[in-house]
């Protein structure tokens, strides 16, 4: 758990009497020499210099009494006194790189560093900020301590990032618990499929290839790879209504009679029955392929009869796959195919049954489920 | 003495200044403590018979809001890419930073320090990402809080600064 702790950089007031000059409170001691307005710079907290070109260094001429936290970084710099704060404060040598653009510019205003910590000998923490000014063109260099401001920013900024901490910890919880879910999902759907394998002939090989051409087709169609993961799973479920099939019917050797094949269309139905209405979207989309896989482009399929763009794109996707695996392998019923042959009788099926453009899709990563198809062999 | 800039980059609390803390003071602390603008601190390191001066600027966290000021790099010969294991986006930002420091820097010597690896085991960052990283740049698993790697970590980064010059 994070919490916010108090500052431990040190304000002007804190420092105790070990500074010459210091009477107590942090600020120069206003000696009686000192001028009104040099003795309220001091109480300022800022040290001013002006800065001179001399060839490529710079002269600084300190211009008021510098305040104690000062000194005890640059004790050798004195009012009037000339000196390089840089050699002291190592961070503003790289912003008087920008301070000396700035100067040159002859703008009018002021550049700022930013702020930045400066650590003392006893690693107490002092958060400064330099200015660089163009006033009537004299080139001045404002050294402040931010003290309160500082710590209302840091205050503010803690506060925020650890918002956002607690957001990131909230969405990477939300991504491991998706990410559970998703492989029960995935879990559920092999156990489905293998039970329907269990009463046909189909193989684990075979469901294998049929999820991955289609995640496949998903990735060249430029799928949310949401969408990918659940035609990857829910394709292979694409026969899970067989398990409502007879075996008489489901496990005949022979061809099946017209009263026969109209029960064992019954299983696209079935299917998409069992899976249909769980607001689960990768079972959904089982539902709908499970459903509409054996419709065909021209309107001649079953069990809907539904035509063209009427058929749910996952649906149109699993029919050319489905058909491509059905071919190319051997089955009780059938030789295997070449691709060659395969492919040769899937052209006649393009625009009758098959969606034509969605089969120019599955022509492009012919490539891909040439590998696919080698490395899950029956 | 040799006196070497480097400077330590990466998403916000994935640890920076308490590596630097570890290195410098030998010390650590569980409470964050956003760092705001810039922290310089120097050590002195001995490597191969060589003192070096580190000048360590460590610099603000990147979040939503807060970019880093390509200004602070300027001059620096080296830098630690800082990531948290636990938060796997803080390496995307880690190797995002070294991708712009390149193009500011050039080729210098850089380190990435996955940091809190005493909390490996529950670590989110994917070893694919991890070896992804390992193919760019070398790779240092550090834990500010136990000390672990970190001495290594800024003498690396000081050898292969020295081997560069």
């Amino acid at each position: 758990m994070l919490t916010c702790c108090s500052a431990i950089w040190r304000s002007p007031c804190c420092r105790p009497n070990d500074v010459e000059g210091d009477d107590g409170d942090g600020s120069a001691k206003v000696k009686p020499e000192m001028s009104v307005i040099d003795a309220f710079y001091a109480e300022l907290q800022y040290a001013v210099f002006s800065v001179l070109c001399e060839g490529e260094s710079q002269v600084f001429t300190c211009l008021v009494s510098p305040p104690a936290w000062f000194q005890q970084f640059a004790p050798a710099i004195a009012l009037g006194g000339t000196g390089n704060p840089a050699d002291d404060l190592p961070y503003l040598d790289n912003f008087l790189i920008d301070a000396a653009t700035f100067w040159q510019s002859q703008a009018v205003g002021k550049l700022a560093s930013g702020p930045w910590v400066e650590r003392d000998a006893e690693g107490g923490e002092w958060p400064l900020e330099a200015i660089a000014l163009n006033v009537q063109g004299e080139w001045l260099l404002q050294i402040t301590h931010l003290g309160d401001d500082f710590n209302r920013q840091r205050r503010q900024r803690q506060t925020a990032r650890e918002n956002l901490l607690t957001q990131e910890q909230l969405e990477l919880e939300v991504l491991s618990r998706t990410r559970q879910i998703k492989l029960r999902e995935a879990e559920i759907a092999l156990r489905l499929v293998t039970a329907a394998c269990f009463r046909d002939e189909e193989t684990g090989s075979h469901i294998r290839r049929i999820g991955l051409y289609a995640a496949e087709m998903g990735r060249a169609l430029g799928w949310s790879q949401a969408r990918i993961d659940d035609i990857r799973l829910a394709a292979p479920m694409h026969d899970l209504g067989k398990i409502g099939i007879s075996d008489k019917i489901l496990l005949k050797p022979d061809k099946l009679t017209p009263s026969e094949f109209e029960i064992m269309k019954r299983h696209a139905e079935i299917g998409a029955e069992m899976l249909g209405d769980s607001g689960i979207s990768m079972l959904d989309c089982a539902a709908d392929i499970a459903g509409c896989h054996h419709e065909k482009w021209n309107g001649e399929g079953y069990p809907r009869g539904l035509k063209g763009l009427d058929i749910p794109e996952t649906a149109r996707v699993v029919a050319i796959i489905d058909v491509y695996d059905a071919l190319s392998h051997k089955r009780v019923y059938k030789k295997s195919f070449s691709e060659q042959e395969t492919l040769g009788l899937m052209d006649e099926m393009a625009g009758e049954h098959l969606d034509p453009n969605l089969y120019q899709v599955f022509l492009s990563i012919i490539e891909e489920v040439r590998v696919i198809r080698a490395r899950n062999p029956d | 003495m040799l006196q070497k800039k480097i400077c330590l980059l990466g998403a916000f609390s994935v640890g920076k200044t308490s590596l630097v803390q570890r290195f410098v003071e030998s010390m650590f602390s569980d409470k964050y403590l956003t760092t705001v603008g810039v922290k310089v601190d120097k050590k002195v390191l001995s490597v191969d018979d060589q003192d070096i001066k580190l000048m360590i600027w460590d610099l603000e966290g990147e979040d939503d809001y807060c970019k880093i000021n390509s200004s602070f790099l300027r001059g620096a010969a080296g830098y630690i890419l800082v990531a948290d294991g636990m938060r796997p986006q803080t390496l995307v930002t880690a190797l995002a930073i070294h991708e712009s420091s390149q193009a500011l820097l050039g080729q210098i010597p850089a380190i990435v320090a996955m940091n809190k690896a005493d909390l490996r085991a529950s670590w989110r960052v994917s070893e694919a990402d991890l070896q992804a990283a390992e193919a760019i740049l070398p790779v240092l698993y550090t834990s500010a809080k136990s000390g672990n790697n970190v001495d290594v970590l800024f003498s690396n980064l000081a050898q292969s600064m020295l081997q560069a010059k």
